[in-house]
């Protein structure tokens, strides 16, 4: 989605330096916030498309930024973290973060983040009924899951969690999310429930389980679908 | 002829806790004979060797073999511990050595004559607390005792032989024992072995001497031991019918008191209740009443006392009571414990007493129901026998010696009211005189109490007839009417004198009380006050000299292991090591100990614990005025309520200390997650940057400008640098905190040292600007280059950080023997109280964006590099116009620069 605007709230003028010219170069248009008020009073003004969220901010705690924007934007938000921060990470995306990218990062990974949460916003509004990746097709009209043509045999609550993470591909769900999605608010804790029928999804789906690619771990954190090339 | 026992005594439900209680202590095992010579230690050493063959760790503590080839024999083949040798007065006294055996931490010992008593300034007066010391400290010990050293058979032993026995054994020790091993031969066998002169005891001539080794006398202590021996066995055995839940008639449920007084009797009557208590098989209490009014007279307390002790060591319950009605007390008393039988001396009444019945015995045998009244009479002691003295002396002797001036006071009121009389009827005509003489009896009974009251209302009785009643100077009443007048008088005076007397004491008393009280409020509202720990101890140390009258008083607190003299009153430098390991004692064992205690007894010192809850937090040492005199029980009570008040204050002030220090790890915990959130901010941007603009140079390297792909490499290349300089600083920081850093000692030419920093400076911070003004006469300074440009750097990298958008100045000049280099800013400035702290590690300045700025490293180790070369660094703001700060650098200037050495 070309010209789509971007707004990085990011205290370190040196990020800044080179997110611009990757960010013009791939066709956005950015705008920049040095504290979280100067952030939240540009997300309000300009409605930009995505936002860009370190949670170091000088003036503010970033959950604080991230709570309050969702009272007025749906737009995506992507948050810049250390790795060693986890914890911070699991609450910013439960606080409705749509993802998030450690720092030190390649350009190219963010670019990627950045690119799936945009469709997401924009394919939020017409639901998904077909998922294709790596040979493996899920048609949701008619439940049926597939690999290489051969019918694969799905329980109610694994074909449950294959969609889950299906129709938010590309994005990392946490565990209290998937949990939430699938077995109801009552079991948002019992992670490793979970663990467990990922195993077993994972050996129906995967072509090496021992060596996932549809359904990666995010340690720590939850789980990622892969995205149809 | 042995009996061992196996079963615990106590047939209680406490019996299990008991049981539980003794597990934790070592095994006694007593060798009972009639006499010595019967062959003890010989029978001892026979069984410590059978069980060292069976393996066990046994060796002798004390054995005592006078040479005998026999015995000497069995002790070959067991581990002797050597000797205590004491000086004592020029002799050298071998005594056992208790802290070498507690060392060594044998499974048995074996420890000899056990009413031994021990060299003055030992640890424990007698050796049977010693063998109480090592049964606490899980040792079994094997001992043994002859019969006449019990305690409460030393009175039936002396009037039996006629020899008086002054080392003794309470029977408590002897109760507790687990086992007991009677050694027994006929007495006709020991006399013909002290004929064979089979027998050698350092006792033996003293004794023999004393007619103590005779038929009559050997036959009767067999029988006490005999006698003794039975009982403990029979005890066993319903012990065991008990144990195996045998139902049986043995429930004896007698319950003996025993009264306690001040005349010399109560020891003989205490003993007597002790047999009584141990052949009925019954629990016993020894009760004493202190009536309120009493005058403290030291010899009947201690007497008291004395009995009281006896009573306590013979494994008796011991009671204080508080009353004026003696025998109601104790009947009440008997009542509530559910006495079965009460054992009282035959008092020997004072004259009017027995005159009116009012003796305890009498009074008891009287009031007494349901409860047998068993009443022991004696002899009087020889000392106590009325001898020919003068009269004050008798006075003194009958009434104290207060009481005594009350007495003279009487006579001298009743003498003044009979001159006042006399001047009176001279003058005017009185129809009654008797007036004068209530008022000296009132006086009396309000300064001097009830008894001299009760003196001057005999002597007024008398006065008045022979001076005012007709006829008069004579003994004789002439007229019915005024008899009986007189009789009236005799009444009413005795009744004011007793009501006043009465009323006296009962203020004084409350008098006291209050005194008592409203001091130890002030005590409390003191140690309540103070927070530091110094303080409540000065404040208890003061008021308990002042309370008890003490020479000196001592607080001691254990510190790192050990016990420190924390507070003294009137202040003290040290104690001397045996009252340090009397008070170390009362410490660890939560125990009185020295002076007047069964610890140490001949220190100067009585120490005492502080207990809490928690535990024992100090101990409270007191040294009192006259070492002769007891303390009372008045005195007793007010010292503990002191220390249970210091403890309390003391474990208070203890726990604050505690929550501090944990406050302060809380916020060292606060500081270093602070501190690893920086530092990992610190290294994470640059490498953020560098990672970002690597990837997007290779990303989009074709598609961007000239001048972007230029911006990329620069701050790739700046990011670089900002990384490298905050690796040096922590390695740099490391070192100086390893001590590893050894900096050169070399001239270095200051001017060119400053601005090769200026240059990097400019280099790595492009918009900030630097300016130099170096004094032209510049010295050489000593010191390390590098490390000199190092320091110079970290303070103009400073100084750009927090210096706002001014310029930074470096100046050097000469200062005495010294180079002065300062780097100066103009930016806000530094508060005052920041001066110092500024130097100090991770110490950060916010800007005022409130952005961080680093891990606070840079001055410090600037400080750290200065230091190590000897120099100096401090802080300075303001510096120019009210603003900015300036950091300077004083280094050692070089006096005469080798030439040679400058060129190259």
């Amino acid at each position: 989605m070309s010209g789509a605007r971007i707004l990085v709230v990011d205290d370190e003028p040196q990020i800044l330096r080179f997110l611009r010219p990757a960010l013009e170069a791939s066709g956005y248009e950015m705008q920049h916030a040095g504290t979280g008020r100067e952030a939240l009073r540009m997300a309000a003004n300009s409605a930009p498309d995505l936002i860009i969220l370190d949670l170091g901010l000088p003036d503010m705690d970033g959950k604080d930024v991230l709570t309050q924007a969702r009272q007025f934007t749906s737009a995506p938000i992507i948050i810049l973290s250390a790795r060693d921060r986890e914890v911070e990470k699991i609450a910013a995306l439960d606080l409705g973060a749509d993802d998030y990218v450690e720092k030190p990062f390649a350009i190219g990974e963010l670019l990627a983040r950045l690119r799936a949460a945009l469709r997401h916003a924009r394919g939020a509004a017409t639901q998904k009924t077909r998922v294709e990746v790596d040979g493996l097709v899920i048609d949701m009209d008619r439940r049926l899951v597939t690999r290489e043509g051969v019918l694969i045999k799905l329980t109610p609550r694994e074909y449950d969690l294959m969609c889950a993470l299906a129709l938010n591909a590309g994005r990392v769900m946490t565990h209290r999310q998937i949990l939430t999605a699938v077995w109801g608010p009552a079991h948002k804790d019992d992670t490793q429930y979970l663990r467990v029928f990922v195993g077993q999804l994972r050996a129906k789906i995967e072509r090496d389980p021992s060596a996932p690619t549809i359904i990666r771990t995010e340690s720590g954190i939850g789980y990622r679908f892969q995205e149809s090339a | 002829m042995s009996t061992e026992r196996n079963t615990e005594r106590r047939p209680d439900p406490d019996a299990l806790l008991a049981l539980a209680d003794k597990e934790k202590r070592g095994r006694l095992l007593v060798f009972i004979g009639a006499a010595p010579g019967v062959g003890k230690t010989f029978a001892m050493l026979q069984r410590a060797r059978a069980v060292k063959q069976e393996g066990v760790d046994v060796v002798i503590g004390y054995v005592e073999t006078h040479g005998r080839a026999e015995t000497e024999a069995l002790t070959r083949d067991l581990e002797i511990l050597p000797r205590r040798v004491v000086n004592y007065q020029g002799a050298h006294i071998e005594e056992f050595d208790l802290d070498a055996a507690l060392r060594r931490q044998p499974k048995l010992i074996i420890v000899d004559e056990l009413a031994h008593t021990n060299a003055p300034e030992s640890r424990h007066p007698k050796r049977w607390q010693d063998v109480q010391e090592l049964l606490g400290a899980r040792i079994d010990v094997w001992t043994a005792l002859n019969i006449q050293h019990l305690e409460s058979l030393a009175d039936v032993v002396s009037r039996v032989t006629g020899v008086v026995v002054r080392e003794t054994v309470p029977d408590i020790v002897l109760r507790d024992a687990d086992d007991i091993v009677l050694v027994d031969i006929t007495a006709e066998d020991l006399i013909q072995r002290l004929k064979d002169g089979k027998v050698y005891l350092p006792e033996t001539a003293r004794l023999a001497q004393q007619k103590f080794f005779t038929l009559r006398n050997l036959t009767a202590l067999r029988e006490l031991a005999l006698r003794r021996t039975a009982a403990r066995v029979d005890d066993q055995m319903v012990e065991h019918l008990r144990q195996g839940a045998i139902e049986g008639p043995w429930e004896t449920a007698e319950r003996l008191l025993v009264c306690v007084g001040p005349d010399a009797q109560s020891m003989d009557v205490v003993r007597a209740a002790s047999r009584l208590a141990t052949g009925l098989n019954a629990g016993w209490v020894a009760v004493t009443v202190d009536a309120p009014e009493h005058e403290e007279a030291g010899a009947r307390t201690k007497r008291i006392d004395d009995a009281m002790n006896l009573a306590e060591s013979l494994g008796a319950e011991t009671a204080r009571l508080m009353g004026r009605d003696l025998p109601a007390e104790i009947l009440a008393y008997a009542q509530r414990e559910n006495i079965t039988q009460i054992v009282v001396g035959r008092s020997r009444a004072g004259y009017f007493r027995r005159l009116v019945g009012r003796s305890l015995s009498d009074a008891l045998l009287r009031r007494a129901e349901l409860v047998g009244v068993y009443v022991v009479t004696g002899e009087q002691p020889q000392n106590e026998r009325p001898r020919t003295i003068g009269l004050g002396e008798r006075l003194g002797a009958i009434f104290g010696p207060r009481l005594s001036v009350g007495l003279l006071a009487a006579i001298a009121s009743v003498a003044a009211a009979v001159a006042i009389g006399e001047l009176l009827t001279l003058v005017i005509s009185l129809p009654n005189v008797s007036m004068i003489f209530l008022t000296a009896v009132l006086f009396c009974a309000a300064w001097f109490g009830l008894r001299s009251a009760t003196a001057a209302a005999i002597l007024s009785f008398f006065a008045y007839d022979f001076f005012f009643i007709p006829p008069l100077y004579m003994f004789t009443i002439a007229e019915p009417q005024e008899f009986f007048a007189l009789g009236i008088f005799l009444i009413v005076a005795f009744l004011v004198g007793w009501l006043a007397g009465r009323a006296r004491d009962q203020e004084r008393l409350a008098r006291e009380n209050a005194q008592t009280t409203r001091s130890l409020f002030e005590l409390s509202r003191k140690l309540s006050g103070a927070v530091a720990l110094d303080d409540i101890l000065l404040a208890a140390t003061v008021y308990a000299q002042k309370t008890l009258a003490a020479r000196c008083v001592v607080m001691l607190l254990p510190e790192e292991s050990d016990l420190v003299l924390a507070s003294g009153w009137p202040p003290l430098d040290a104690l001397s090591p045996g009252e340090t390991s009397a008070a170390r004692w009362a410490f660890e064992k939560g125990e009185e100990a020295g002076w007047k205690t069964g610890t140490l007894p001949n220190i100067r010192f009585q120490f005492r614990p502080l207990r809490t809850t928690r535990g024992t937090v100090g101990v409270c040492g007191f040294e009192p005025a006259d070492p002769a005199a007891t303390i009372s029980p008045t005195m007793d009570h007010a010292l503990n309520l002191i220390l249970d008040q210091t403890a309390i204050a003391v474990d208070r002030a203890l726990l604050v200390k505690d929550s501090l220090r944990a406050a302060a790890l809380e916020d060292n915990e606060k500081l270093r997650t602070t501190l690893l959130a920086s530092l990992s901010h610190d290294l994470r941007t640059p490498l953020a940057s560098i990672t970002g603009a690597v990837t997007t140079l290779q990303r989009f390297g074709d598609s961007l400008t000239e001048e972007k792909r230029r911006d990329l490499l620069k701050s790739i290349e700046e990011e670089a640098g900002r990384l490298a300089r905050f690796v040096a600083n922590l390695l740099d920081m490391s070192r100086i905190e390893a001590g590893a850093l050894r900096p050169k000692n070399e001239y270095v030419e200051i001017a060119e040292v400053a601005r090769s920093a200026v240059e990097r400076a400019r280099k790595a911070f492009p918009g900030q600007t630097f300016i130099t003004s170096l004094a032209r006469d510049l010295p050489f300074a000593r010191g390390d280059a590098g490390l000199i440009e190092q320091v110079l750097f970290n303070l103009l990298d400073n100084a750009q950080k927090y210096g706002g958008e001014g310029q930074v100045a470096v100046h050097a000049r000469r200062a005495g023997a010294e180079v002065l280099i300062s780097v100066t800013d103009e930016g806000p400035g530094i508060r005052p109280a920041d001066l110092t702290r500024i130097f100090e590690k991770f110490y950060q300045g916010g800007r005022p964006d409130g952005r961080k700025t680093g891990v606070g490293l840079g001055l410090s180790i600037a400080k750290g590099l200065v230091e190590a070369m000897g120099g100096r660094i401090w802080a300075e703001s303001p510096a120019v116009r009210r603003r900015g700060a300036r950091l300077v650098v004083a280094l050692r200037a070089a006096e005469a620069p080798a030439p040679a050495k400058v060129a190259s």
